[in-house]
């Protein structure tokens, strides 16, 4: 856990280049709801964070007004040591080693793009230039990105048409396929099976360690965040903790964030993992 | 046999006509610009904005007349405007798209019948204003419509895979650094401008087929993106071409001829794609 106020920077005196991620402060609005108010944390390379709260917490908002898709009201935002402006602009260097994927990647199954089409886009600087810039290392990068997924055999299937744990294997080519140092994930696993999250979190950490990722990750399972995660933000509008997760999730900061009835289901499940219905 | 033969020879001198072979070129322009723009039209569910563009052509038009300006050239910056304050209107309201778009056209429509029927003698007019003349179309038509054919294909070129990741998931391409309302503007810019140009060609109620039934079909027999836009583009063009042969061959109106043969066109991909089930 890292002393939030030594890792602060400003516009003047950017942040040490070792921290990824430097939130301070941060409020956001959306009409007249505060939805995000007064959060600070930093995070560190290599590191997995987990945000976690209960629906409706700002979670996502949270991480969409950390990458400028969302205005924010108040606070300072520094990504791999640069700052994001009030109006979300960041050089498109640091754009380029963060991948972000959302809840609800595929909004409409009926848009028609191949897996290597997808993935191809996450290889492309997006500036404007010709088409066929760049063909073949484009193609190279899709190639060898799918391959250590053990997806190349899908580079010409619909997107709409791989299923659950095949799509999430084509995003995570189109995180591979330029060198990232920075993860964005809005509950990654949604919609998969016991199995498929199973995989994907399996593909997931293994990429990790090989590619020296850090993670920043909205999750709902409190189990996954324990066992793997370095570091938990606890969030209800406001950041009620933060730091590892076996100090930081306790009984208490459990029962600010989802409520006391929460705390005393989660723990007699704990307790009898057997039971058919936790 | 003869008669088809002396059918075949009668349609080749017609188009030995200079009108028609400018008719042949206009329709052909104007495929290629709504099937092009009309691909990302139909994903990302603006149909009926291009249908709301062309109703309002109609009270540009009308304007034109009655504050005394060429209402071809005068309704480009009328569309253009119109555009811009419809796009305002569907980010800042919180009414559905189609509800609203709806609004408009038909109050659109029915200000510039009213607004027609001030100017004396005009009303056996608007018969062309509604179902267009593409015999009528003009040299210097052609070379705008070839500039702006120009300028779509640039735009879409240099800025493809940022377009495509906007359609497929726009929090996803501004987290990469698309700057969205810019591309959003430029696009729904182009879009009017095309409407505009095309009016006098194609009319105000069938306009937005040269947008939408290219695109639809183009979606309909596409595993791929970039296949997709293309064909569209390609079907645009295509369908103006047999759409105008037909008309010659049957003596039948040109700009309606040419969007049934794009139906015939969207059947036909149903039919294919039907089959490929199989």
């Amino acid at each position: 856990m890292v002393v939030k106020s030594a890792a602060v920077g400003t516009i003047e005196n950017p942040v040490p280049h070792e921290t990824l991620v430097s939130v301070e402060g941060l409020t956001v609005r959306r009409d007249t709801h505060v939805v995000v108010q007064d959060v600070s944390f930093t995070l560190e390379p290599g590191t997995d964070t987990a945000i976690v709260g209960p629906n409706g917490a700002g979670k996502s908002t949270l991480i969409q007004a950390l990458l400028g898709i969302l205005p924010r009201q108040a606070g300072d935002v520094f990504l791999l040591g640069q700052p994001l402006s009030p109006r979300g602009r960041l050089p498109i260097k640091v754009r380029q080693d963060i991948a972000y994927l959302p809840q609800n990647f595929l909004l409409d199954r009926r848009i028609p793009i191949s897996a290597s089409e997808l993935v191809g886009l996450g290889w492309d600087r997006l500036r404007p230039q010709l088409p066929w810039t760049g063909r073949r290392a484009r193609d190279r990068a899709i190639q060898q990105a799918l391959s250590q997924v053990e997806a190349w055999h899908l580079r010409d299937r619909p997107v709409s048409r791989l299923s659950g744990g095949e799509t999430k294997r084509v995003l995570l080519a189109y995180c591979l396929v330029r060198p990232r140092r920075l993860l964005i994930l809005d509950e990654a696993p949604t919609g998969l099976d016991a199995r498929s999250e199973s995989d994907f979190y399996r593909w997931l950490y293994t990429l990790k360690q090989e590619q020296g990722w850090a993670i920043l990750q909205i999750s709902h399972d409190l189990e996954m965040v324990r066992r793997s995660c370095d570091r938990v933000l606890c969030l209800n509008r406001t950041l009620l903790c933060q730091g590892i997760p076996d100090h930081a999730l306790t009984p208490e900061n459990l029962a600010r964030a989802y409520g006391s009835e929460f705390v005393r289901y989660h723990h007699s499940c704990s307790v009898r993992s057997i039971d058919p219905l936790c | 046999m003869l008669t088809l033969q002396a059918e075949f020879t009668r349609v080749l001198e017609l188009f030995q006509l200079p009108f028609m072979q400018r008719a042949l070129m206009g329709g052909v322009l104007t495929g290629l610009m709504g099937g092009l723009l009309g691909s990302f039209v139909i994903l990302r569910q603006l149909s009926f904005f291009s249908d709301a563009l062309g109703h309002s052509a109609l009270l540009g038009i009308s304007l034109g007349f009655l504050l005394g300006f060429d209402p071809t050239w005068g309704l480009l910056p009328f569309a253009v405007l119109f555009a811009l304050c419809v796009t305002y209107f569907l980010e800042h309201t919180h009414l559905w798209t189609d509800a609203l778009l709806n609004v408009i056209y038909s109050s659109s429509l029915a200000i510039g019948v009213i607004l027609l029927s001030f100017r004396e003698g005009y009303r056996g007019g608007i018969t062309n204003l509604l179902f267009g003349d593409i015999l009528a179309v003009q040299g210097t038509d052609l070379v705008f419509s070839a500039l702006l054919l120009l300028t779509c294909v640039a735009f879409i070129g240099l800025t493809l895979r940022s377009q495509i990741l906007l359609t497929l998931n726009e929090p996803m391409a501004i987290a990469r650094g698309v700057s969205a309302s810019v591309q959003r503007t430029t696009f729904i810019v182009l879009l009017s401008l095309v409407v505009g140009i095309s009016i006098k060609a194609i009319g105000v109620l069938l306009i937005s087929a040269f947008v939408v039934i290219p695109a639809c079909a183009a979606r309909l027999l596409s595993r791929r993106f970039t296949h997709y836009i293309g064909l569209s583009a390609g079907l645009g063009a295509f369908s103006a071409v047999v759409g105008m042969l037909v008309s010659a061959l049957f003596d039948l109106p040109s700009g309606p001829s040419i969007v049934t043969v794009q139906l015939a066109f969207f059947l036909g991909a149903i039919l294919m794609t039907k089959i490929r089930a199989y």
